[in-house]
């Protein structure tokens, strides 16, 4: 089922949206790499649900806002989207960055949203471990850290096989430098995030990486214990990028997780 | 033309193989190589020679900042100037400069710096920087907000200087509610303010509007000449008037005895080219901290990195000035002709350059080189 592309006004600011699919409303909030559209999880998915994947302010093709400060103002910027967008109360999953967006929506209006999907999610401190400084490192080192193995990847070619086009170099650049804006101190965490989990008594499920190097699967854990509602999914052989690195296997997860709900 | 005496205050003190095992000499070489008896020593070594500067008839002493690296180990630069400020005379003493984006507290260092002038008689002048990337890393300071930090931190350090306290700040950045300093320049209005510039037109046309003395570093002279004229592009915007007096330029420069002399102790300087700036982009210009138009020049501004420049190329091309006081003084008169400024910085120690060798240098601009500046 092909998607098609809209820009919504929220706020005043363009946000670029990827839309499809068939069912239910899914709001798909993407990681600090990129909105990277279509990819064939989402298409699995789309079978069953209509998928939104909207592209944050200051990332991609969406319109700037640097005024943002932090992932909780990118949080209330996001609710304002699901009414905006006229979704109702729509399933909500998020990846990363994306995830925590997710994470701090959950705790700020509940009853927004239905179901709520984590994936190697940033917002919480580890205990033990830390969550990798991006920033501190380049796209080579980063790109050999994010996945488990590339050779596994399906999409790998598709998605990091080509060299980059200039646009597409400043668009990253842009990416990274709003990403910084969001989470840079504290890097990648809310401390006050976790006083606020147990709020959510939505039925969530979170997905991790066993080998994720970004984003330590103890914080997969840490939201298990906080989140009420929650049950915790481990996939050996898989890095930062579950949807990407395991597509079937996630999207699988994802439908049998929000069928639930029907 | 005005002569400054500028040294990092290194702390060279480690096998430089020891330093290669690592990215970069900022941020990741442990501190387990810092050698605390040799920095007591060259702490007291390094503020003679300033000394020595001053009273050989220096115009200034320069002196900077940085942190997390062996380069320059002065990591308070106010404390600098407020000693220098006590023990030398007549020198001006110009701090190039405090590191204003990671600066939490402008008020304390607007107190700061008026504290160095009233020690110091009034010699301050007061240079503001953006600084390298890596201070943003030590200060965890978010490199995105660098130059609205900048902008911001500067505007009420100025505010705190020439308006009578008590008032508030509500800014976007800093927010104080009681704003009332207990200590205030000599010099009124204000201390002259300096800005370094090494590949921001921003900061030039910034630096030109407000009429501050503008001084690129290390760059090329054709460099040097667009960055000026950004600068005048600035000051023309605000109807000011430049001079030479607007305008500074550093290199690096040694005299001795002999032309032989001169030559091996300027190899010392090669250091600063390129092992002490060596390490990945993502530490030096940390995601958001330089704009796109500054991104641009900055690959224009260095068409070869300094780092890749033999000591012959780097003396050929004037980044490095060796010689006989003579010779030296042909050098600063050329870099005068060519750019057509009023100030002249001279990084005058830099590595290993030793307490006798550095001495000699300053005796012999002050008796022979200075004298000479002084008629340009």
């Amino acid at each position: 089922m092909r998607p098609h592309e809209e820009t919504i006004s929220v706020g005043g600011i363009d946000v670029h949206a990827w839309i499809g699919g068939r069912g239910d409303p899914l709001l798909v909030l993407h990681g600090a790499g990129a909105n990277r559209g279509w990819v064939r999880w989402i298409q699995q998915v789309a079978e069953h649900f209509t998928v939104w994947a909207p592209t944050h302010p200051g990332f991609g093709r969406s319109g700037d806002a640097e005024w943002m400060e932090g992932v909780d103002d990118l949080a209330r910027f996001h609710l304002w989207f699901i009414e905006a967008a006229g979704l109702g109360r729509p399933h909500l999953l998020g990846h990363s960055i994306g995830g925590w967006a997710a994470a701090e929506m959950a705790t700020m209006s509940p009853g927004s949203i239905n179901r709520l999907v984590l994936v190697a999610a940033t917002g919480l401190k580890p205990e033990r471990g830390e969550i990798l400084d991006v920033f501190y490192h380049s796209d080579a080192q980063l790109r050999d850290m994010i996945v488990h193995d590339p050779k596994t990847v399906p999409e790998w070619d598709e998605l990091f096989g080509q060299p980059p086009t200039p646009a597409g170099l400043e668009m990253a650049d842009r990416s990274r430098e709003m990403t910084a804006r969001l989470s840079w101190k504290p890097y990648m965490h809310n401390p006050r995030l976790a006083h606020f989990l147990p709020r959510v008594t939505n039925p969530t499920l979170i997905v991790w990486g066993r080998d994720d190097r970004i984003v330590p699967v103890e914080c997969g854990e840490q939201y298990r214990r906080a989140l009420p509602g929650a049950t915790l999914r481990v996939l050996e052989r898989c890095g930062h990028l579950p949807p990407i690195e395991h597509p079937d296997a996630f999207a699988r997860l994802v439908l049998d997780f929000l069928q639930e709900a029907a | 033309m005005k002569l400054y005496y500028f040294s990092e205050m290194p702390h060279h003190e480690y096998p430089d193989a020891e330093g290669e095992k690592y990215p970069s000499l900022r941020l990741g070489f442990p501190n387990r190589f810092f050698d605390r008896a040799k920095a007591a020593a060259n702490y007291q070594r390094y503020l003679d020679e300033y000394e020595y500067a001053d009273q050989v008839g220096y115009d200034g002493l320069m002196i900077n900042e940085h942190h997390s690296t062996p380069s320059c180990v002065n990591v308070g630069v106010n404390m600098a100037a407020a000693l220098l400020g006590r023990t030398t005379k007549r020198a001006k003493l110009l701090i190039l400069g405090n590191i204003l984006p990671i600066e939490d507290n402008p008020v304390r260092m607007a107190e700061q710096i008026a504290m160095a002038d009233l020690i110091s008689g009034g010699r301050v002048l007061s240079g503001f920087v953006r600084g390298v990337g890596v201070e943003q890393w030590w200060a965890n300071a978010n490199p995105v907000h660098n130059r609205e930090r900048f902008e911001e931190c500067h505007d009420l350090i100025l505010k705190c200087w020439t308006e009578p306290g008590p008032f508030r700040w509500e800014g976007t950045h800093y927010h104080f509610r009681h704003v009332n300093p207990w200590c205030l320049p000599l010099q009124q209005p204000h201390p002259p303010i300096w800005i370094p510039g090494t590949a921001s037109p921003e900061t030039a046309v910034w630096a030109g509007q407000r009429g501050y003395t503008y001084v690129p570093f290390l760059v090329p002279f054709d460099i040097a000449r667009e960055l000026f004229d950004y600068y005048r592009q600035g000051a023309a915007e605000a109807g000011r008037e430049v001079t030479p007096d607007n305008l500074g330029f550093l290199i690096c420069a040694v005299t001795a005895d002999t032309r032989a002399k001169a030559l091996e102790a300027g190899r010392h300087f090669v250091w600063r080219m390129g092992p002490t700036l060596r390490g990945p982009i993502e530490w030096f210009s940390p995601v958001g901290m330089r704009s796109r138009a500054g991104k641009q020049f900055a690959l224009k501004a260095r068409p070869r990195s300094l780092a890749t420049l033999s000591y012959e190329e780097l003396v050929a091309e004037r980044f490095i000035i060796a010689g006989t006081p003579d010779e030296v003084a042909d050098g600063f008169a050329l870099v005068q002709r060519e750019l057509g400024i009023g100030h002249l910085l001279l990084e005058a120690q830099e590595s290993r350059m030793d307490h006798v060798t550095t001495m000699r240098s300053i005796e012999l601009m002050g008796a022979k080189v200075i004298p000479a500046m002084a008629r340009l």
